[in-house]
């Protein structure tokens, strides 16, 4: 018997269609769509005038836009050089197998990703607060010449980003990096100790080339996170803060796009901001593949 | 699926979308009794949050959903819906209908403003909103201080300043005179109001960069910094900022008529303690209240039985026991001024240790300050934040504390926000505002 007579030529697809009608019309359509939303300028679907790249070169030369790109372009590496390192220390410290409390630790950690966004801008917001805040209490109390009112939020807006993000994303990414480091040859490890090597040469030239594919995975989306970046600044600062220094890309889309109702303009930045991440993808996947090869 | 195959409810003849409990509450006997007369359609109203009446509603407006006939909207949700070409706005013109009728010289010229644009009117104003100054009477009047001859900001904070000596030795002043900061534009725009300037003048023309804008909001500045700081600040609906107003350590504050009936509900601690005065004017003889926050009634263009629906908003708005019922559970004081001899408004208010806070209200209400209904007024509003955050740095690096020192920064700063603010209105080629010629 044929294996077309068992299965009808169609059945994959019928199996398919539910995936790919609902991708269809809730991504596909919408995604393209966005395309040519981009280059209009609308008042609901009945009102629309076709602006070719108008949108795009007021983009260009929109310096909000720009603080945007620079702002979310700092947290970044906020996360990708403060927050990064901080979890893969972690992990290092929690791989120990002689460590007490390994298991609590490691929950410690891990739980303030169990909370939202929402709940830690809500909470970095009480610490930070200039007159009723923990942290300006906690400093009177040990250096009573500090400012008691300091506006840790409006001096610093990206640092306390960065904390709050920190907080909360460390013990996440920490546990990449411990899964990975748990896949790591042992006996290379106890080859490279026979030899001679001390613990940063072990790091350097054995852990590090074991855990750099998940290093540059847990990169890319520590990049991608960080670049969607809207909720923390939202409320954490309610808007975008002193000077905009606040002001995310995502921050900005949502300002034209759902504030002010300039649809096209705000499909225009999801735009730019869609074709960073894939060139940086594409970037992340080269790089790999190099190193793997 | 079962949700989606569950019997609808029949809807009804007239329907009306409302964002707040209290009003629909408020609405219901007059719903009630329209409903008892045989010959009226059924009237229902819905009560939905604000977010989602706002995306229901601006789906209707933009894509054809189905729309009540009748709907609560405040100026948040308004400038979206205003932000098309005059022709596509999807509340019913009503400009022609107030005048015929004589409505609209029963209602507070002013109140009309915020539900204006191009020159038309979208919206029957469900409120004025002046702003008088709450102060706390018990700590003010045990020092020994009167208030009621205050005109203006320099005499208040001129006779208030010695309540802010450190008496329990902590570092800090016990009390600070005002709750404005420069983080909160919107209380900055209130004051601008009141001195005369604001973000947009009634055509709807940006007018950020004025100088008295400037003049205001270098005054504002200079109360948050250095040795004329006077102001502190503490947020309304927000745990650490009802505590420094229970606690005392702030004394005044910007209060619209909305905010004093939720201070009624939230902070009934302070009972008897606050009192009302007009706002201390910019300049002797000036302007003594301003305006914050509004509601207005519209129809949809596209409702099924506008004549109906007009005659039912008029029952709703120009009625004397929901204006009386608004002012009894909500504080607010109504827009239609034939109710403001109402008796209710003279009231003694325990809260406002006694005072007839209505009538207080009500003195102020014909010289709130006009507003505009810009699209770009939260735009405008940001724009005006950043301005007067970056006026604070500057101040505090060059040790600069007097307002005339920050006037000419302040006025560069906000030259800059209204260039920012510009840029994005101009992008729009649906709504286009008739600039003055220089």
């Amino acid at each position: 018997m044929s294996r077309a007579r068992i299965y009808p030529l169609w059945a994959p697809w019928l199996f398919l269609a539910p995936f790919v009608v609902l991708f269809g019309v809730f991504m596909a359509y919408p995604l393209i769509s966005s395309i040519g939303l981009s280059l209009q300028q609308t008042y609901g679907p009945g009102t629309s005038v076709s602006v070719g790249l108008k949108n795009y070169a007021d983009l260009i030369r929109d310096p909000l836009f720009w603080i945007a790109v620079r702002n979310t372009a700092l947290y970044t590496a906020g996360s990708l050089f403060v927050q990064l390192p901080i979890a893969l220390g972690l992990a290092l410290l929690l791989n120990r197998p002689r460590l007490r409390g390994r298991a609590w630790f490691r929950l410690i950690f891990f739980s303030p990703s169990l909370v939202g966004l929402v709940f830690v801008a809500t909470l970095f917001g009480l610490i930070l607060h200039e007159r009723e805040g923990l942290l300006n209490a906690a400093l009177a109390r040990v250096w009573p010449a500090f400012p008691r009112e300091f506006p840790w939020l409006q001096r610093f807006v990206m640092p306390a980003l960065i904390l709050a993000s920190l907080w909360m994303y460390a013990g996440f990414n920490m546990i990449y990096f411990l899964a990975a480091l748990q896949t790591v040859d042992q006996t290379l490890v106890e080859a490279a100790r026979v030899d001679g090597a001390g613990p940063w040469h072990v790091f350097r030239h054995v852990t590090w080339p074991a855990i750099a594919p998940v290093s540059g995975f847990v990169a890319l989306l520590s990049v991608i996170g960080s670049m969607q970046l809207f909720e923390l600044p939202y409320i954490l600062l309610g808007g975008p803060g002193p000077e905009s220094r606040g002001l995310t890309i995502v921050m900005y889309l949502y300002q034209n796009g759902f504030e002010t109702g300039d649809l096209g303009y705000a499909a225009a930045i999801g735009w730019v901001l869609a074709l960073f991440l894939i060139g940086l993808a594409l970037v992340q996947r080269a790089l790999q593949r190099e190193a793997l090869s | 699926m079962a949700v989606a195959l569950r019997p609808r409810p029949m809807r009804p003849d007239l329907l009306m979308w409302t964002f707040a409990r209290p009003h629909q509450e408020m609405y219901a006997p007059v719903l009630a009794a329209w409903n008892a007369e045989p010959d009226r359609p059924k009237a229902e109203s819905l009560l939905l949050t604000t977010d989602a009446l706002q995306r229901r509603l601006l789906s209707g407006f933009l894509s054809g959903t189905p729309l009540p006939d009748l709907v609560e909207v405040h100026g948040g949700i308004i400038a979206q819906i205003f932000r098309g070409p005059i022709d596509r706005i999807g509340f019913l013109d009503l400009t022609d209908r107030l005048r015929e009728s004589g409505v609209i010289d029963m209602l507070n010229p002013p109140s009309l403003s915020p539900w204006t644009t191009r020159g038309r009117i979208y919206g029957l104003p469900h409120d004025v909103h002046p702003v008088l100054l709450g102060y706390r009477a018990d700590l003010i009047e045990a020092a020994g201080i009167d208030l009621t001859q205050i005109e203006t900001w320099d005499e208040l904070i001129r006779v208030l300043r010695p309540l802010m000596a450190d008496a329990d030795g902590d570092g800090l002043p016990d009390r600070y005179l005002l709750n404005i900061w420069e983080t909160n534009p919107e209380l900055i725009d209130v004051l601008l109001l009141q001195a005369g300037g604001g973000l947009f003048d009634e055509r709807e023309r940006l007018i950020i960069s004025s100088d008295l804008n400037a003049e205001a909001l270098a005054t504002i500045v200079s109360w948050t910094t250095g040795t004329n700081r006077i102001a502190i600040n503490a947020p309304e609906f927000d745990a650490a900022g009802n505590r420094l107003r229970l606690e005392g350590v702030v004394l005044c504050s910007l209060l619209p008529d909305w905010l004093a009936g939720a201070w009624q509900l939230d902070l009934p601690q302070l009972a008897g303690k606050v009192k009302l005065m007009p706002l201390p004017a910019w300049r002797p003889g000036g302007r003594r209240t301003s305006v914050m926050g509004g509601t207005m009634l519209g129809l949809p263009r596209e409702g099924r039985d506008i004549e109906r629906a007009w005659t039912l908003a008029q029952e709703l708005y120009l009625n004397r026991e929901v204006a009386r019922r608004l002012y009894r559970e909500a504080g607010i004081v109504t827009a239609v001024r034939a109710f403001w001899d109402d008796p209710i408004f003279d009231e003694p208010n325990p809260f406002f240790s006694g005072q007839p806070a209505g009538r207080l209200y009500i003195d102020q209400a014909p010289h709130v300050p006009v507003r505009s209904s810009s699209p770009y007024h939260r735009l405008a509003l940001a724009a005006l934040g950043d301005a007067a955050m970056a006026l604070k740095m500057q101040a505090e690096q060059h040790r600069l504390s007097a307002p005339s020192q920050l006037k000419p920064l302040a006025r560069a700063l906000l030259a800059q926000a209204e260039q920012r603010v510009r840029r994005q209105m101009n992008r729009n080629v649906f709504f286009q505002i008739e600039e003055p010629t220089p």
